[in-house]
């Protein structure tokens, strides 16, 4: 083919330049202010304008225009397709949130209920055993958790919640609780990506070291406080843990048996696939951060604790194994369609 | 359809992205060392947040509750500052990047987010991609993880410079090429009539050789005499032999081949529009 000469290009930029000045002015405003700074017939005009970007890119390509023009519309079109396919990063509208909350959530931890049930168990039998260890014998606990942690933890149950603890220590330990219980949560869950041996370590750690004080505690008379303290947030705190630790084992599952896909195409699926448990754990344990700072501390009669306590463990239960439910092959479908896509 | 593209793809650390209206363009994917400057300019605007609401929380309580500061209040302030260490390692990045694409230290590093087909992220990536920070910081903790010794072992191996994160989200962080125009070379000073005598009156050059010629005079000034002539004398010889080229300096003489072969001749018939002179001494 012919090459252009320069005055070609020269007559070329001459007729296009103002649309491409015009998609230029469109793109900085959509940039730095959000596309819906944008008015109606701004909006109207940015596909056409696109479109004619791209069309006197190609032109510009095949030509062999001089390559700082074709930088300048590449960079151009570039910026106007991240600009123009940004439609699928909606806001999170009010009802998306009590979609993911209601819905998509349980049903993700359903979906995946293997993962979760291999994560509770893997913390659960540690904190059996820590918890009858200690029970048995006290020095059990001292091998796990540091005596020097435990000490003032059994002085501070044996001493129950008749003296009332202020509001602001309240508001210290709970966001104490976010910010170590939640990031324990999320660490969890991205340590998984080692094929599942982080979330492993991390669910049996926490779950020995959680039982051995509770057994600690319990065999230096004060079960009862701690038990009455525990009960309010533990279904909402330790099956938060558990749910984040069995995403992990999932992504780490993803890599060590891919199926027909490439690892990296397995992994990417069921990182899209389980990141809603990640959210739905990190906002139950919001929820019991709240609970645990506010509540179980407080100095109510522990018969109406334990009640709580319960009804908790209950809704807990009910809403992960029956919120958005469907018919089970309605289910089925998604499962199958997730497995092919996400 | 992205293996497709980059089958003849130059050597060099670019991504192609085809768009639904088969255009293919590129986008230089950003490496260890500017990403690593820009998360500690966002650590260190966090931290300098973190230090500025502890200063104020301290004032209240002591200013509100007098020299005896009572628990309540110091006790909420606490609260406060641990929720608020909680946001930076895990709710800054996500919220930012899902938002814009970037955070304030990567924007002013010139770096974006974007999934592997050139999209913007939306939350599920940017949080997967953040929450996973944590692995890429393996074998150390959180903490320390700039260091993110699992997360530069991907880097390395991966072709778009991908830590843990970013595989798992697929996503990549970019500099998005936003060149300014430029405007056309013009010849300076004129093509003297004693230079195009030794110059065949019919130079053609094929598309590449003359991609390559223009780019070494568009780069000439920032390469420093001694790099231009050492580049000039490699190619010109080449071009000599088809042409004849004028005696002297041969990046004039690559000038002249190049304007004769892009203006086929016809310099001063259509002056561009808006080239200076003087832009290509």
């Amino acid at each position: 083919m012919e090459l252009a000469s320069a005055p070609t290009e020269a007559a070329f930029v001459g007729r296009r330049q103002l649309d491409w000045e015009r998609l230029d002015a469109l793109v900085r405003t959509a940039q730095k202010r959000g596309v819906r700074a944008l008015a109606a017939e701004q909006v109207a005009q940015f596909s056409p304008l696109y479109r004619n970007a791209c069309a006197d890119l190609a032109h510009a390509q095949a030509v062999r225009y001089s390559a700082p023009l074709v930088d300048y519309l590449q960079g151009l079109a570039a910026a106007a397709h991240t600009v123009l396919y940004s439609g699928r990063n909606r806001r999170g509208t009010s009802r998306s949130w009590m979609r993911v909350a209601l819905e998509a959530f349980p049903r993700a931890v359903r979906r995946h209920k293997v993962a979760m049930l291999i994560a509770l168990l893997l913390f659960f039998v540690p904190f059996i055993a820590g918890l009858l260890g200690s029970i048995a014998d006290p020095q059990f606990a001292v091998r796990i958790v540091p005596e020097g942690q435990l000490r003032p933890l059994l002085d501070a149950y044996r001493e129950g919640f008749d003296t009332q603890r202020g509001a602001g220590t309240d508001a210290a330990m709970a966001g104490f609780y976010v910010n170590n219980n939640v990031g324990i949560a999320l660490r969890c869950f991205a340590t998984g990506l080692a094929f599942g041996l982080g979330s492993a370590f991390y669910l049996v750690e926490n779950g020995l070291a959680t039982g051995a004080i509770m057994g600690y505690v319990a065999a230096h008379g004060a079960g009862a406080n701690i038990l009455t303290f525990v009960v309010g947030h533990g279904s909402l705190e330790l099956g938060a843990i558990g749910l984040a630790g069995g995403a992990g084992l999932q992504l780490g599952w993803s890599l060590v048996s891919p199926g027909d896909r490439t690892r990296i195409a397995s992994l990417q699926a069921s990182a899209r696939s389980v990141v809603v448990v990640v959210f739905g754990a990190s906002a139950m344990l919001f929820m019991a951060a709240a609970v645990e700072g506010f509540w179980s501390s407080s100095s109510l009669p522990s018969t109406v604790k334990r009640g709580v306590g319960l009804v908790m463990f209950a809704i807990v239960t009910a809403y992960i194994a029956l919120a958005g439910r469907r018919s089970a092959r309605a289910e089925a479908t998604e499962k199958s369609e997730a497995a092919r896509w996400t | 359809m992205l293996r497709y593209v980059e089958s003849g793809a130059p050597l060099d650390t670019d991504i192609a992205i085809e768009t639904p209206e088969h255009i293919v363009f590129r986008h230089r994917v950003a490496g260890p060392a500017r990403r690593f400057l820009a998360y500690l300019l966002d650590l260190a605007i966090c931290y300098g947040a973190f230090a500025a609401v502890a200063i104020v929380v301290l004032v209240i309580t002591v200013g509100v509750a007098g020299a005896s500061a009572t628990t309540d209040s110091l006790g909420a302030g606490v609260g406060l500052l641990l929720v608020l260490a909680f946001a930076i390692q895990w709710v800054y990045f996500a919220v930012l990047e899902s938002w814009r694409g970037t955070t304030p230290g990567k924007a002013a590093l010139g770096l974006r987010v974007l999934t592997t087909t050139g999209r913007p992220i939306g939350f599920r990536e940017a949080a997967l991609r953040n929450v996973l920070r944590a692995a890429d910081a393996l074998p150390l903790t959180y903490t320390a993880g700039c260091l993110s010794m699992a997360g530069l072992a991907s880097m390395a191996v991966t072709k778009h410079f991908q830590r843990l994160g970013d595989l798992a989200a697929a996503t990549i962080v970019v500099i998005p090429n936003r060149a300014t125009k430029t405007v056309p070379l013009v010849l300076w000073p004129p093509a003297q009539p004693e230079e195009l005598a030794h110059l065949s009156d019919f130079v053609r050059l094929d598309a590449d050789e003359r991609q390559a010629i223009e780019l070494f005079l568009r780069r000439r000034k920032q390469l420093g005499p001694a790099r231009e002539l050492e580049l000039a004398r490699m190619i010109a010889p080449a071009l000599g032999a088809r042409f004849g080229l004028p005696p002297g300096d041969p990046s004039r003489a690559l000038a002249l081949v190049y304007d004769r072969a892009a203006n086929a001749g016809r310099q001063g018939d259509a002056p561009p529009s808006s080239g200076t002179p003087g832009s290509w001494s």
